[in-house]
């Protein structure tokens, strides 16, 4: 087994004050694949209690009181290292091989820290380099692929946006499915973007009831703890990186049609159309032919072609488009990535300090889209007396987020804007004959496109607008955590902390008064500013006590409060007199102004107790009691609790012999947590009175009812089993950890829909119940690794069964899912394509019958909705790879996400073929029925809607899809180059994100929502990028 | 390991860090109660009637000035008049534009899995339900006694209106069949345990539309409105004509239409070239004023409005064989014009509706014009050609119509003539489908063509100053979707209980 020293150990245990005139030996520490120096090393003679730490060149001195020593030299994460000394032999070079394991180290669980190896708890931690250097603003985007059971989805890829987390499944119906982010020892609240990757020091998922439990009321769907890089005592420290990158989106738009076969189509539906109406073929031709230009509402093809289609439905001989203009790359700007980071850490023997700031310019890969930040931390220690440690983080952050509607089907969306309008339809104005019309200057003109139908977005052009408009949120985030640890005794610790997180957010969207969509009402703007103010005052006593070496106990007993505080003002107007001015001031009609305030407070108490047995064998317990302000003062309080053990049976005699059993830990735990998070709608921060909600009118005050009251709402409770196992095999060359849990959501806060007919479409209730059961491997591997090879992968697989396992009545349906016990919550429940009818052409879908016969109807509202297939995925997780070869590291992260459907609604809208003449329609219409094409998936050509793009099972593709989430090549540039010019390390990569994507649905970025649906939303970025990262 | 000295820690800081904690914690405890700041509790609402009359101002907004299910198609109140009109003869809606081709199509209002049913249906609920709120405590709680007598009369009136309204959609003609099943009658508060009503037939909800209006009536005795969005009598007599039509009481509908249309003369002719947009015009007996902090509403004008340059979609053109039944002469008439806009060519336009210059436009529910036209179908129907006749013109010289010769002429001529005249003049206000449930009468959409079956051409100026020649555009849905033709009393005509009804109301059927 290896021999090692903990973290805190390192951290609290340092002293250099022994100085006796005694024989010295010096030495350097350096890691044994790319021989950097290795700072914070420890450095033992003859296994004493007072170790010497190496300084940030790696080298360190001891003094000998003998001839003969024994050195052991260790470092986190690396296999120590014994050798004998003798005095007056030349400096040592000490080359620390990386150790294999992760088993042993220390993680983040709450409210304290604990080793890895015999702890109870489900705990997958990620390591600041797979997050360090990640070409995401966003921490939660950078997580996907690196942890089983995690399921990270990120529906809209605009910079500065986050990702949906799931862990372990979706644990509620109604409310909340979110995790916890606790940073730095408390819930955090700030806005996620304000945390720089670059300040994180480790990320700890907490995801069964030991583990998570202590956070009682806010445990039920898992936590991240998030912790912050602190100084270590020595010199000075100073590291800075640079990040230039490029981007672009990471797969492309679905395909259009392009001009000419748009025409000829669209005159057969309309030829099909005038047939239908009665016309004979000669009519119907004719009216094609004439309605055609005049329906879109422009000719590409010129004046001389008054009728570019002809009679017979062919484009007339020599016709060309006279322009064909890519509104899809007008949308596009080219995206710059731009990342600075500058830190300085160190620590003398009373303190320690770690400071850093960092600059991030994401732009997006669409017009006025992009994501600033500037940030700073500090986190400082202070030994301020032998008894008394005071702590202070400081998280200081400037946000800003260009921010164009970037989801749903508005006008205003530049994502389905491109998409939306073909070719033929100008960007810049322009005469019959195709050239530019000019104005007074010279300048092309933007085409604002009134003449345009409907479906081409008439009035707006967001390539000639979006740079005159504006819609920016901007974010002050500050954010602390300070805390005083009093030792009152050898054993018994108690610690306050104050913990404030504060963000200012302010939102300005403007349209301008000169061009575009509100140019007739003479722009528009309107300001919002939300004061977000969260704070938890937490007081925890710990004891830890070392009973004969045997009998270890460490119990925690503590209270919190937590207060939180949103207040807003929101106002518009619209009506400007004067371009170039961005405020509401300037606009000179008052449309509307408001403002409103909400509390949210808990107040929890809770205590632990944690005991092990010769290191082998270990209990813990823990309870939590927690009063919510959002439920009724007499149901308010919700008690929850614990239970775990674990059996590390490798320490056992018995398997001592067995050689290739490195590590083998067998663990279980149960416990109940709690969930209030209610969505607003269902009752938001104030869930049990009858409330009426404001509504004026016309100058006059107003209200309507708004909730039904519900005094017995109470706490849901998610009921969470975990078994598992921890192994290491071959020197721990392969090692990693097997789980199987069951979550079981119970007395789910669940809007019951009611009947609308009684005034109200639900009422909150404690009903229902949710199982996630699912298991989760976590594999690694370490196939070579000697002085200069070393080479890891890791492998994560999870699949989890999402079931609903009591509702209060049979069957709810709820927009395209229906819940029902048995099935998943996010079940797709929609109407069955049955194909197209081989002898009308018209669309088919499924229906049974009262008799339960199931035959096929070509209406569409007669169709019987089905079961089609579940949202959620069977098996998502990663692979994650990293090799090094002397000063060269090759590593990536690769995400991948098994079954599941998506309903893709975006590609239905280029689907809808000549119901809505104007717009991008899809190549896959060319393959519509004819009587002479009978096989096909696509109906008979017409104006008419025959209902084939209404919602079925037709538009469901699979989910599948694996992505290459990073990939990172680096240099370390060797010590003695470096030396010349001072510098201490110095790396030079390349970075890529979201390289690959390997999916089957063309044209839809494989992440969408959890729910499986999608909304015209931004897709994810692609960005590459070089870098330097140097040390001083 | 550690070497502190811990004798410098005084005992006493102990005890101030516990007094801190025991104090901070009990602070913190009373911290639990909270209030919100944009929504009020019950008690509050029915402690006086002042606090109650909020909830009627409340329920009218929410009638006339809420998306219905925030959705832009669903502009309040108006989105039923704006289905009626979608679904009738006169509309040609250009099947592009957002929002109503579905209903248009006779596709959207049968399918009861459609979003718009539930909107409608939940909305118009949710404001009876408030009404049955100021109904069951208006009574009980302090405050004047005037005040609370109006308020209760307004509760009821409006309570009756929606109930009207859901009779006239939600099942075919009273007279086709009283005793159909239509929707559930509601009329004390929902509280928790309240789990939904059986649907109730039609003499029901008629019976319960009656006892409220008159009931209304008699409690509103020298009531002096201040905006014209409050109820009133006239306003009640307004309503129990519309009633006392639906239900082939003819008499008593002319009767209150007669008592309705007093005080509100017709308007003169250029009146009714302004936009129909203004509640202050003098035949408006019931209209909704629109704000710009106020305007959802006003978003139906994007629908009617047909040529003002801030308006959203102007699908709602005007079927050419509609612009043909007008006069020369008649006012009505100089609104009609073949758009020339590139993209539209070929559209005829009835600019009867416009935005005013903020993207506002009040809203119209009641007008004397249509008062005339009850009581001169209620005379019509009881074969009383002469009264029936002197309405009729009543309306048409005010519009410089032709009149009707009553000489000579058949009771079904007037009724004909009458319920032309409705369609006539009151376009786009709601009533299109309305009448043709009410009269069971098919749906009639004609294609506008030559002799030959070839389209019809309109001469037109481009905004260019091009004139040229372009076909008429006329209907699109000529049929129903599945190719059958329009029929009278149609299942495809009525609003349909939505989906989420059937499954969570458990006594629906019983």
């Amino acid at each position: 087994m290896l021999q090692k020293q903990g973290l805190l150990a390192l951290i609290l245990l340092f002293s250099s004050g022994l100085f006796a005139q005694t024989k010295l030996i010096r030495g350097v520490v350096l890691g044994a694949e790319n021989k950097q120096p290795l700072e914070g090393a420890t450095v033992v003679v003859n296994k004493s209690e007072h170790p010497v730490v190496t300084n940030s060149q790696g080298r360190f001195e001891v003094e000998l009181t003998q001839d003969k020593a024994l050195l052991t030299i260790s470092f986190v994460g690396r296999e120590s290292y014994e050798t004998e000394v003798k005095a007056g032999q030349p400096d040592l070079t000490i080359l620390l091989k990386a150790s294999n394991s992760t088993l042993e180290e220390v993680v983040a669980v709450a409210y304290t820290t604990v080793k890895r190896s015999g702890y109870p708890g489900a705990v997958t931690s990620i390591s600041s380099d797979k997050i360090n250097n990640r070409l995401t603003p966003n921490i939660t985007n950078a997580l996907q692929g690196l942890a089983p059971g995690i399921q990270t989805t990120s529906a809209n890829g605009q910079p500065g946006n986050s990702s949906t987390i799931r862990i372990r499944g979706v644990g509620s119906i109604n409310a909340s499915s979110a995790p916890l982010f606790v940073v730095d020892g408390a819930p955090y609240e700030g806005d996620i973007n304000a945390l720089d990757p670059a300040d994180i020091a480790a990320i700890s998922i907490l995801k069964d009831a030991t583990a998570a439990n202590l956070y009682g009321s806010r445990a039920a769907n898992g936590v991240i703890i998030i912790t912050t890089k602190q100084g270590k005592k020595g010199d000075a420290v100073i590291n800075a990186t640079l990040n230039q990158g490029w981007g672009s989106r990471a797969v492309k738009d679905y395909d259009k049609l392009g001009t000419d076969q748009y025409f000829e189509l669209y005159w057969e539906a309309l030829r099909n159309k005038a047939l239908s109406n009665g016309q004979t073929d000669a009519q119907a031709a004719a009216t094609a032919s004439s309605a055609l230009v005049s329906n879109l509402g422009i000719n590409p093809y010129g004046a001389a072609y008054p009728e570019p289609v002809g009679h017979d439905g062919k484009l007339v001989a020599s016709a060309k488009p006279l322009w064909n203009d890519d509104w899809e790359k007008g949308m596009h700007q080219s995206a710059k990535y731009t990342q600075a980071q500058l830190s300085f850490s160190g620590g003398s023997e009373r303190s320690t300090y770690y400071v850093g700031g960092g600059y991030t310019n994401n732009d997006g890969a669409f017009l006025s889209s992009g994501f600033k930040r500037y940030n700073f931390r500090s986190n400082l220690t202070l030994q301020a007396k032998p008894w008394l440690k005071v702590g202070l983080n400081i998280n200081g952050a400037s946000t800003s987020q260009d921010y164009p509607t970037s989801s749903d089907s508005k006008q205003a969306n530049v994502v389905l804007f491109g998409r939306t309008i073909p070719g033929f339809y100008p960007i810049y104005q322009r005469n019959a004959d195709g050239s530019y019309k000019l104005d007074n200057i010279g300048q092309r003109q933007f085409d604002y496109g009134a003449y345009r139908p409907n479906a081409a977005l008439p009035k707006y052009n967001l390539i000639g607008s979006m740079p005159l408009n504006r819609s920016r949120n901007t974010n002050e985030n500050v954010s602390t955590r300070t805390y005083l640890e009093a030792a009152i005794t050898k054993a018994l610790k108690i610690k306050t902390s104050f913990n404030l997180d504060y963000t200012n957010l302010n939102s300005l969207y403007y349209t301008n008064p000169l061009l575009g969509e509100d140019a007739a009402i003479g722009g528009t703007v309107q300001k919002n500013s939300n004061r977000f103010l969260a704070y938890t005052w937490n007081n925890i006593a710990t004891y830890d006590l070392d009973i004969a070496s045997a009998h270890h106990i460490n119990l925690l007993a503590g209270h919190e409060y937590y207060y939180l505080n949103s207040s807003g003002l929101s106002g518009n107007r619209q009506n400007f007199a004067l371009p170039y001015l961005y405020e509401p001031v300037a606009a000179s009609q008052l449309m509307d102004f408001t403002g409103t305030s909400d509390n949210y407070t808990k107040l929890s108490f809770f205590g632990q107790g944690q005991y092990n047995y010769l290191g082998k064998y270990f209990f813990t317990a823990s309870v939590r009691r927690d009063g919510s302000s959002r439920f009724s003062p007499d149901s308010r309080w919700g008690t929850f609790w614990s239970t775990g053990a674990s059996w590390r049976i490798s320490e056992e005699e018995f398997l001592k012999p067995v050689n290739w059993l490195s590590a083998l830990t067998i663990k279980t735990s149960y416990g109940a947590s709690g969930n209030d998070n209610l969505s607003t709608t269902n009752g938001g921060y104030y869930a049990y009175l009858p409330l009426y909600s404001i509504e004026n009118n016309l100058g006059n005050g107003g209200v309507v009812p708004s909730r039904l009251p519900t005094p017995g709402l109470k706490w849901e409770t998610n009921l969470n089993f975990n078994t598992g196992v921890d192994f290491g095999f071959l020197k721990n060359r392969i090692y990693g950890s097997f789980n199987y849990y069951r979550r079981t959501s119970k007395d789910l806060l669940y809007s019951k829909p009611l009947a609308g007919s009684t005034g109200f479409t639900a009422i909150s209730a404690n009903i229902g119940e949710l199982r996630n059961t699912g298991v989760e491997l976590e594999l690694n591997v370490v196939p070579v690794s000697n002085n200069d090879w070393r080479w890891l992968v890791g492998i994560n697989v999870a699949h989890n069964k999402n079931e609903i396992t009591s509702l209060p009545q049979k069957e709810i349906i709820s927009g395209t899912k229906k819940l029902m016990v048995g099935t998943s919550v996010y079940d797709f429940f929609l109407r069955q394509w049955a194909g197209v009818d081989a002898a009308t052409g018209n669309p088919m879908w499924y229906r049974t019958t009262a008799d339960g016969k199931k035959e096929t109807t070509s209406t569409y509202s007669q169709g019987t909705q089905y079961y089609t297939g579940s949202a959620l995925p069977d098996v998502t997780g990663g692979i994650t790879s990293s090799l090094t070869y002397k000063q060269v590291e090759l590593s990536f992260v690769f995400a991948y996400s098994l079954g599941g459907k998506v309903l893709d609604a975006d590609y239905i809208s280029l689907l809808t073929g000549a119901v809505n003449p104007g717009r991008n329609w899809s190549p896959e219409l060319l393959s519509h029925w004819t009587p002479d094409h009978t096989n096909t998936n696509v109906p008979r050509f017409t104006t008419d809607d025959l209902g084939f793009t209404s919602t079925s099972s037709r538009f469901l593709y699979d989910a599948t899809y694996a992505r290459l989430k990073q990939l990172s090549l680096g240099y370390n540039i060797p010590e003695k180059l470096l030396g010349r010019i001072g510098f201490k390390s110095a790396k030079v990569y390349g970075l890529a994100e979201n390289l690959l994507t390997f999916y089957g649905h063309k044209g839809m970025d494989p992440e969408q929502a959890v729910d499986g649906t999608t909304y015209y939303q931004y897709p994810q970025m692609k960005t590459i990028s070089v870098g330097v990262q140097i040390g001083l | 390991m550690f070497n502190f000295n811990y004798n410098c820690m005084k005992t006493y800081k102990s005890y101030i860090y516990f007094a801190a904690l025991v104090f901070g914690l009990s602070a913190c405890n009373k911290q639990l109660n909270t209030a919100p700041t944009n929504a009020v509790p019950e008690e509050i609402v029915l402690r006086s009637v002042a606090n109650l009359n909020t909830l009627y101002e409340g329920s009218w907004r929410a009638l006339m000035d809420d998306f219905y299910s925030d959705i832009y198609g669903n502009p309040g109140f108006k989105t039923i008049a704006l289905v009626s009109e979608a679904m009738g003869d006169d509309v040609a809606l250009i099947t592009t534009k957002y929002s109503y081709a579905p209903v248009y199509r006779f596709t959207q209002m049968v399918d009861k899995t459609q979003s718009r049913n539930n909107a409608i249906w939940n909305q118009l609920y949710k404001i009876i339900n408030s009404t049955n709120i100021i109904i069951a405590n208006v009574d009980n709680v302090t405050g004047d006694a005037t005040a609370k007598q109006v308020l209760k009369a307004q509760a009821l009136a409006l309570r009756a209106h929606l109930y009207l309204t859901i009779a006239s959609f939600y099942q075919f003609s009273y007279l086709k069949d009283p005793l159909a099943k239509t929707a559930p009658i509601y009329t004390t508060p929902t509280t928790d345990t309240t789990r939904g009503n059986p649907k109730a037939t039609l003499k029901d909800i008629y019976t319960q539309v009656f006892a409220d209006l008159l009931q209304a009536k008699g409690l509103l005795d020298g009531y002096q409105r201040t905006a014209k969005y409050k109820i009133n009598k006239d306003v009640v007599n307004g309503l129990l004509a519309r009633a006392y039509l639906n239900t082939g009481q003819w008499l008593s509908a002319a009767a209150a239409a007669d008592e309705a249309l007093k005080n509100y003369p017709l308007m003169p002719p250029a009146d009714y070239t302004k936009g129909f947009n203004d509640v202050n015009n003098s035949e408006w007996i019931w209209g909704h004023p629109e704000i710009p902090s106020q305007s959802d509403g006003s978003y139906s004008f994007n629908f009617l409005d047909v040529s003002s340059p801030v308006s959203g979609y102007y699908s709602f053109m005007a079927d050419p064989f509609f612009g043909e039944l007008f006069d020369n002469g008649d006012i009505r008439k100089t609104l009609f014009s073949w758009d020339n806009n590139p993209g539209r060519e070929g559209n005829l336009q009835y600019k009867k509706f416009r935005f005013r210059d903020d993207e506002t436009g009040d809203l119209v529910l009641m007008r004397s014009a249509e008062a005339y036209l009850i009581k001169a179908e209620g005379y019509a129907r009881e074969n009383n050609i002469t009264e029936g006749a002197a309405a009729l013109n009543a309306l048409r010289t005010a519009r410089g119509a032709i009149t009707f010769d009553p000489t000579g002429a058949t009771q079904q001529q007037l009724i004909d003539a009458i319920l032309v005249e409705r369609r006539k003049e009151l376009w786009g206000e709601g009533f299109a489908l309305a009448d043709i449930i009410r009269n069971q009468l098919p749906v009639v959409r004609k294609p506008y063509v030559d002799g030959s079956g070839n389209d019809r051409k309109v001469t037109i100026t481009t905004p260019d100053g091009v004139t040229k020649q372009v076909p008429a555009k006329y209907h699109t849905a000529l049929k129903f979707a599945d190719g059958t033709p329009f029929v009278a009393n149609s299942p495809n005509y009525l609003f349909t209980i939505p989906q989420t009804e059937e499954q969570n109301n458990p006594n629906l059927f019983n």
